[in-house]
Protein backbone atom coordinates (compact mmCIF):
# COMPACT_ATOMS: atom_id res chain seq x y z
CA UNK A 1 0.00 0.00 0.00
CA UNK A 2 2.21 3.21 -0.96
CA UNK A 3 -0.76 5.30 -0.57
CA UNK A 4 0.38 3.99 3.75
CA UNK A 5 3.78 5.68 3.47
CA UNK A 6 2.31 8.63 2.17
CA UNK A 7 -0.16 9.52 4.44
CA UNK A 8 0.39 11.87 6.96
CA UNK A 9 -2.53 12.94 9.54
CA UNK A 10 -3.26 16.41 9.26
CA UNK A 11 -3.71 18.82 12.24
CA UNK A 12 -5.35 18.35 16.04
CA UNK A 13 -9.32 19.64 15.22
CA UNK A 14 -12.44 18.44 16.00
CA UNK A 15 -12.28 17.29 19.09
CA UNK A 16 -13.34 18.65 22.70
CA UNK A 17 -13.93 17.53 26.09
CA UNK A 18 -16.94 17.16 28.14
CA UNK A 19 -16.73 17.06 31.82
CA UNK A 20 -18.91 15.79 34.03
CA UNK A 21 -16.97 15.88 37.83
CA UNK A 22 -14.60 13.16 37.72
CA UNK A 23 -16.30 11.47 34.07
CA UNK A 24 -14.74 12.91 31.10
CA UNK A 25 -16.11 12.56 27.32
CA UNK A 26 -13.94 12.67 24.34
CA UNK A 27 -16.17 14.27 21.81
CA UNK A 28 -15.07 13.61 18.17
CA UNK A 29 -16.69 15.24 14.89
CA UNK A 30 -15.61 14.53 11.84
CA UNK A 31 -17.35 15.16 8.06
CA UNK A 32 -16.99 12.25 5.78
CA UNK A 33 -17.73 12.33 2.29
CA UNK A 34 -20.01 9.28 2.43
CA UNK A 35 -23.47 8.72 2.88
CA UNK A 36 -24.70 7.76 6.61
CA UNK A 37 -25.54 4.61 5.29
CA UNK A 38 -22.20 3.17 3.73
CA UNK A 39 -20.78 5.59 7.09
CA UNK A 40 -23.15 2.73 9.26
CA UNK A 41 -22.08 0.22 7.53
CA UNK A 42 -18.63 0.68 8.49
CA UNK A 43 -19.46 1.13 12.34
CA UNK A 44 -21.25 -2.20 12.42
CA UNK A 45 -20.16 -4.72 10.08
CA UNK A 46 -16.99 -6.96 11.46
CA UNK A 47 -15.45 -7.09 7.95
CA UNK A 48 -15.48 -3.35 7.95
CA UNK A 49 -14.31 -2.88 11.29
CA UNK A 50 -11.30 -5.16 11.01
CA UNK A 51 -10.10 -2.57 8.07
CA UNK A 52 -10.23 0.73 10.09
CA UNK A 53 -11.22 -0.02 13.91
CA UNK A 54 -9.33 -0.50 16.92
CA UNK A 55 -11.01 -3.47 17.51
CA UNK A 56 -12.39 -6.58 15.92
CA UNK A 57 -15.84 -8.03 16.33
CA UNK A 58 -16.90 -11.08 16.39
CA UNK A 59 -20.47 -9.74 15.20
CA UNK A 60 -22.60 -7.10 13.94
CA UNK A 61 -23.46 -4.20 15.93
CA UNK A 62 -25.75 -2.91 14.26
CA UNK A 63 -29.07 -4.53 16.35
CA UNK A 64 -29.79 -3.44 19.66
CA UNK A 65 -29.41 -6.22 22.51
CA UNK A 66 -26.69 -7.49 20.35
CA UNK A 67 -23.67 -9.42 22.39
CA UNK A 68 -20.52 -8.49 20.76
CA UNK A 69 -17.14 -10.15 21.60
CA UNK A 70 -14.66 -6.98 20.85
CA UNK A 71 -11.03 -7.82 20.80
CA UNK A 72 -8.86 -5.02 21.64
CA UNK A 73 -6.10 -4.86 18.57
CA UNK A 74 -2.28 -4.62 20.33
CA UNK A 75 -3.03 -4.92 23.67
CA UNK A 76 -0.07 -6.50 25.98
CA UNK A 77 -2.11 -9.31 27.29
CA UNK A 78 -5.09 -10.25 24.84
CA UNK A 79 -8.09 -8.54 25.89
CA UNK A 80 -11.72 -9.60 24.59
CA UNK A 81 -14.39 -7.67 26.38
CA UNK A 82 -18.14 -8.71 26.14
CA UNK A 83 -20.06 -5.55 24.64
CA UNK A 84 -24.26 -5.24 24.48
CA UNK A 85 -25.35 -3.01 22.42
CA UNK A 86 -27.28 -0.60 23.85
CA UNK A 87 -28.92 1.35 21.02
CA UNK A 88 -28.76 1.02 17.42
CA UNK A 89 -30.98 3.09 15.13
CA UNK A 90 -29.32 2.67 11.70
CA UNK A 91 -28.26 5.03 10.54
CA UNK A 92 -28.05 7.28 13.07
CA UNK A 93 -27.14 6.79 16.18
CA UNK A 94 -24.96 3.48 17.91
CA UNK A 95 -24.41 2.85 21.23
CA UNK A 96 -22.43 -0.19 23.00
CA UNK A 97 -19.64 -0.43 25.73
CA UNK A 98 -15.78 -1.16 25.17
CA UNK A 99 -14.78 -2.59 28.22
CA UNK A 100 -15.83 -0.34 30.96
CA UNK A 101 -16.03 2.81 29.04
CA UNK A 102 -19.19 3.63 26.74
CA UNK A 103 -19.36 4.87 23.36
CA UNK A 104 -21.80 6.91 20.80
CA UNK A 105 -22.00 7.14 17.56
CA UNK A 106 -24.28 10.05 15.94
CA UNK A 107 -24.21 10.01 12.32
CA UNK A 108 -26.10 13.44 10.38
CA UNK A 109 -26.25 13.87 6.66
CA UNK A 110 -25.06 16.87 5.64
CA UNK A 111 -24.70 17.74 1.51
CA UNK A 112 -22.00 16.04 0.44
CA UNK A 113 -22.12 13.32 3.31
CA UNK A 114 -22.01 12.75 7.28
CA UNK A 115 -21.53 14.48 10.29
CA UNK A 116 -19.67 11.90 12.34
CA UNK A 117 -20.04 12.45 16.13
CA UNK A 118 -18.25 9.92 18.38
CA UNK A 119 -18.66 10.51 22.90
CA UNK A 120 -16.52 8.15 24.17
CA UNK A 121 -15.63 8.31 27.89
CA UNK A 122 -12.20 7.59 27.90
CA UNK A 123 -10.14 8.15 31.64
CA UNK A 124 -8.91 11.79 31.44
CA UNK A 125 -5.50 10.44 32.02
CA UNK A 126 -4.98 8.66 27.83
CA UNK A 127 -7.76 11.34 26.22
CA UNK A 128 -5.79 12.92 24.64
CA UNK A 129 -4.14 9.28 23.42
CA UNK A 130 -7.29 8.38 22.27
CA UNK A 131 -8.35 11.67 20.90
CA UNK A 132 -5.34 10.86 18.50
CA UNK A 133 -5.65 6.87 18.03
CA UNK A 134 -9.62 7.80 16.80
CA UNK A 135 -8.27 11.12 14.49
CA UNK A 136 -6.04 8.61 12.54
CA UNK A 137 -8.93 5.79 12.64
CA UNK A 138 -11.25 8.06 10.98
CA UNK A 139 -8.52 9.53 8.44
CA UNK A 140 -8.35 5.38 7.83
CA UNK A 141 -12.01 5.22 7.48
CA UNK A 142 -12.43 7.99 5.06
CA UNK A 143 -10.04 6.34 2.97
CA UNK A 144 -11.78 2.75 2.94
CA UNK A 145 -14.77 4.10 1.90
CA UNK A 146 -13.48 6.33 -0.63
CA UNK A 147 -12.42 3.17 -2.43
CA UNK A 148 -7.99 3.94 -1.48
CA UNK A 149 -7.91 2.07 1.49
CA UNK A 150 -4.29 2.53 3.42
CA UNK A 151 -4.67 -0.22 6.37
CA UNK A 152 -5.95 -0.09 9.59
CA UNK A 153 -3.50 1.84 11.77
CA UNK A 154 -3.84 0.84 15.63
CA UNK A 155 -2.17 -0.33 18.72
CA UNK A 156 1.24 -0.52 18.07
CA UNK A 157 1.60 0.56 14.70
CA UNK A 158 0.26 3.80 15.62
CA UNK A 159 2.47 4.82 18.53
CA UNK A 160 5.37 4.11 16.23
CA UNK A 161 3.92 6.01 13.59
CA UNK A 162 5.24 9.95 13.97
CA UNK A 163 1.55 11.56 12.72
CA UNK A 164 0.19 9.58 15.95
CA UNK A 165 3.06 11.56 18.31
CA UNK A 166 2.39 14.65 16.93
CA UNK A 167 -1.68 14.51 17.26
CA UNK A 168 -1.37 13.09 20.69
CA UNK A 169 0.96 16.27 21.93
CA UNK A 170 -1.39 18.46 20.12
CA UNK A 171 -4.24 16.97 21.42
CA UNK A 172 -2.48 17.05 24.92
CA UNK A 173 -2.14 20.71 24.56
CA UNK A 174 -5.81 21.32 23.23
CA UNK A 175 -7.32 19.81 26.18
CA UNK A 176 -4.60 20.95 29.42
CA UNK A 177 -3.88 17.54 29.62
CA UNK A 178 -0.09 15.95 30.53
CA UNK A 179 1.04 13.34 28.04
CA UNK A 180 1.88 9.88 30.20
CA UNK A 181 5.56 9.16 30.20
CA UNK A 182 5.06 6.03 28.47
CA UNK A 183 5.91 4.70 25.82
CA UNK A 184 9.87 4.62 26.78
CA UNK A 185 11.97 5.99 24.33
CA UNK A 186 13.58 3.23 22.41
CA UNK A 187 16.65 1.78 23.55
CA UNK A 188 19.83 2.12 20.99
CA UNK A 189 20.93 -0.87 19.28
CA UNK A 190 17.78 -3.01 19.73
CA UNK B 1 15.30 -14.79 29.44
CA UNK B 2 14.74 -12.50 32.75
CA UNK B 3 12.02 -12.83 35.47
CA UNK B 4 11.10 -9.05 35.14
CA UNK B 5 7.36 -9.08 35.81
CA UNK B 6 4.54 -10.86 37.24
CA UNK B 7 0.63 -10.06 37.66
CA UNK B 8 -1.97 -9.57 40.05
CA UNK B 9 -5.95 -9.35 39.11
CA UNK B 10 -7.46 -6.93 40.78
CA UNK B 11 -10.83 -6.28 40.58
CA UNK B 12 -10.12 -2.33 40.59
CA UNK B 13 -7.27 -0.64 38.90
CA UNK B 14 -7.41 2.50 40.60
CA UNK B 15 -8.00 1.38 44.20
CA UNK B 16 -5.49 -1.20 43.64
CA UNK B 17 -2.69 1.48 42.54
CA UNK B 18 -3.60 3.41 45.94
CA UNK B 19 -3.41 0.40 47.84
CA UNK B 20 -0.10 -1.40 46.57
CA UNK B 21 1.33 2.12 46.41
CA UNK B 22 -0.10 4.40 49.83
CA UNK B 23 -0.28 1.25 51.97
CA UNK B 24 2.38 -1.40 50.98
CA UNK B 25 4.27 1.74 49.72
CA UNK B 26 5.37 0.55 46.35
CA UNK B 27 6.18 3.26 43.58
CA UNK B 28 4.30 3.33 39.95
CA UNK B 29 6.51 2.44 37.13
CA UNK B 30 4.01 2.08 33.79
CA UNK B 31 0.66 3.15 33.16
CA UNK B 32 -0.20 3.13 29.87
CA UNK B 33 -3.86 2.49 27.81
CA UNK B 34 -4.86 1.18 24.78
CA UNK B 35 -8.86 1.19 24.31
CA UNK B 36 -9.84 -0.43 27.79
CA UNK B 37 -6.58 -1.99 27.79
CA UNK B 38 -4.37 -0.26 30.83
CA UNK B 39 -0.99 -1.68 31.30
CA UNK B 40 0.11 -0.77 35.66
CA UNK B 41 2.84 -1.50 36.72
CA UNK B 42 4.12 -1.03 40.27
CA UNK B 43 7.88 -1.38 41.26
CA UNK B 44 9.71 -1.40 44.88
CA UNK B 45 11.51 1.85 45.94
CA UNK B 46 14.32 -0.34 47.10
CA UNK B 47 14.85 -1.84 43.34
CA UNK B 48 13.21 0.72 40.94
CA UNK B 49 14.58 -1.46 38.35
CA UNK B 50 13.56 -4.72 39.58
CA UNK B 51 10.79 -6.89 38.92
CA UNK B 52 7.74 -5.19 37.95
CA UNK B 53 4.28 -6.12 39.52
CA UNK B 54 1.24 -6.16 37.11
CA UNK B 55 -1.79 -5.07 38.52
CA UNK B 56 -4.09 -6.24 35.85
CA UNK B 57 -7.69 -5.96 35.68
CA UNK B 58 -9.68 -9.30 36.66
CA UNK B 59 -12.66 -8.74 33.62
CA UNK B 60 -12.65 -12.20 33.00
CA UNK B 61 -14.90 -14.47 34.64
CA UNK B 62 -12.42 -17.86 34.37
CA UNK B 63 -9.63 -15.61 35.86
CA UNK B 64 -12.09 -14.47 38.75
CA UNK B 65 -13.48 -17.91 39.95
CA UNK B 66 -9.80 -18.68 39.91
CA UNK B 67 -9.01 -15.63 41.89
CA UNK B 68 -11.79 -16.36 44.68
CA UNK B 69 -11.07 -19.32 44.97
CA UNK B 70 -7.53 -19.43 45.64
CA UNK B 71 -8.42 -16.38 48.11
CA UNK B 72 -10.94 -18.68 49.83
CA UNK B 73 -8.18 -20.86 50.60
CA UNK B 74 -6.12 -18.63 51.91
CA UNK B 75 -3.13 -18.99 49.65
CA UNK B 76 -1.52 -15.68 48.70
CA UNK B 77 -2.39 -13.67 44.83
CA UNK B 78 1.18 -12.47 45.12
CA UNK B 79 4.17 -12.81 47.73
CA UNK B 80 6.62 -9.58 48.59
CA UNK B 81 10.20 -10.47 50.65
CA UNK B 82 11.55 -8.32 53.50
CA UNK B 83 14.29 -7.83 55.38
CA UNK B 84 11.83 -6.47 58.23
CA UNK B 85 8.42 -8.23 58.50
CA UNK B 86 7.80 -6.88 62.00
CA UNK B 87 8.36 -3.40 61.03
CA UNK B 88 6.45 -3.71 57.72
CA UNK B 89 3.68 -5.02 59.13
CA UNK B 90 3.46 -2.49 61.89
CA UNK B 91 3.59 0.09 58.93
CA UNK B 92 1.12 -1.56 56.94
CA UNK B 93 -1.10 -2.30 59.16
CA UNK B 94 -0.67 1.71 61.00
CA UNK B 95 -2.14 2.54 57.11
CA UNK B 96 -5.13 0.74 57.52
CA UNK B 97 -4.55 -3.01 56.05
CA UNK B 98 -5.95 -5.99 57.58
CA UNK B 99 -3.74 -8.44 57.85
CA UNK B 100 -5.23 -12.15 58.47
CA UNK B 101 -2.06 -13.72 59.73
CA UNK B 102 0.66 -11.55 61.79
CA UNK B 103 4.48 -12.18 61.28
CA UNK B 104 4.67 -16.17 62.04
CA UNK B 105 7.25 -18.46 62.10
CA UNK B 106 7.21 -20.66 59.52
CA UNK B 107 9.82 -23.78 57.75
CA UNK B 108 12.53 -21.48 56.86
CA UNK B 109 11.15 -17.87 57.07
CA UNK B 110 8.20 -15.80 59.03
CA UNK B 111 5.17 -15.30 56.96
CA UNK B 112 2.83 -13.02 57.04
CA UNK B 113 -0.79 -12.16 55.44
CA UNK B 114 -3.08 -9.47 54.44
CA UNK B 115 -6.11 -8.46 51.89
CA UNK B 116 -5.01 -6.38 49.18
CA UNK B 117 -9.03 -5.15 49.16
CA UNK B 118 -9.05 -6.06 45.62
CA UNK B 119 -9.47 -9.69 45.83
CA UNK B 120 -6.48 -11.38 46.54
CA UNK B 121 -4.21 -11.99 49.67
CA UNK B 122 -0.70 -11.06 49.97
CA UNK B 123 2.22 -13.00 51.64
CA UNK B 124 5.00 -11.31 53.49
CA UNK B 125 8.01 -13.32 53.69
CA UNK B 126 11.25 -12.60 55.60
CA UNK B 127 13.39 -15.49 55.44
CA UNK B 128 15.29 -16.95 58.44
CA UNK B 129 19.19 -16.11 58.74
CA UNK B 130 20.75 -18.83 57.93
CA UNK B 131 23.09 -18.64 60.91
CA UNK B 132 27.22 -18.33 60.15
Amino acid sequence: MAERAQYTPGPANGAHIQKEADKWTLVLVRELRHSPEKVWQALTDPAHLREWAPFDADGNLGTAEASVKLTTIGAPTPLVSETKVTRAVPPQVLEYNWGSFEMRWQLEAIAGGTRLTLWHNIDRRFIAMGAAGWHICLDVLDRLLGGTPIGRMVGPDAIKFGGWQRLHAEYAQQFGVEMPKWPPKPAQNS
Amino acid sequence: MKIKLTTVYVDDQEKALRFYTEVLGFAKKADFSNGPYRWLTVASPEEPNGTELQLALNNNPPAKAFQQAIFQQNQPGAMFFTDDIKGDYERIRARGAEFTLPPTDATGSTIAMLKDTCGNLIQLTQLARRSA
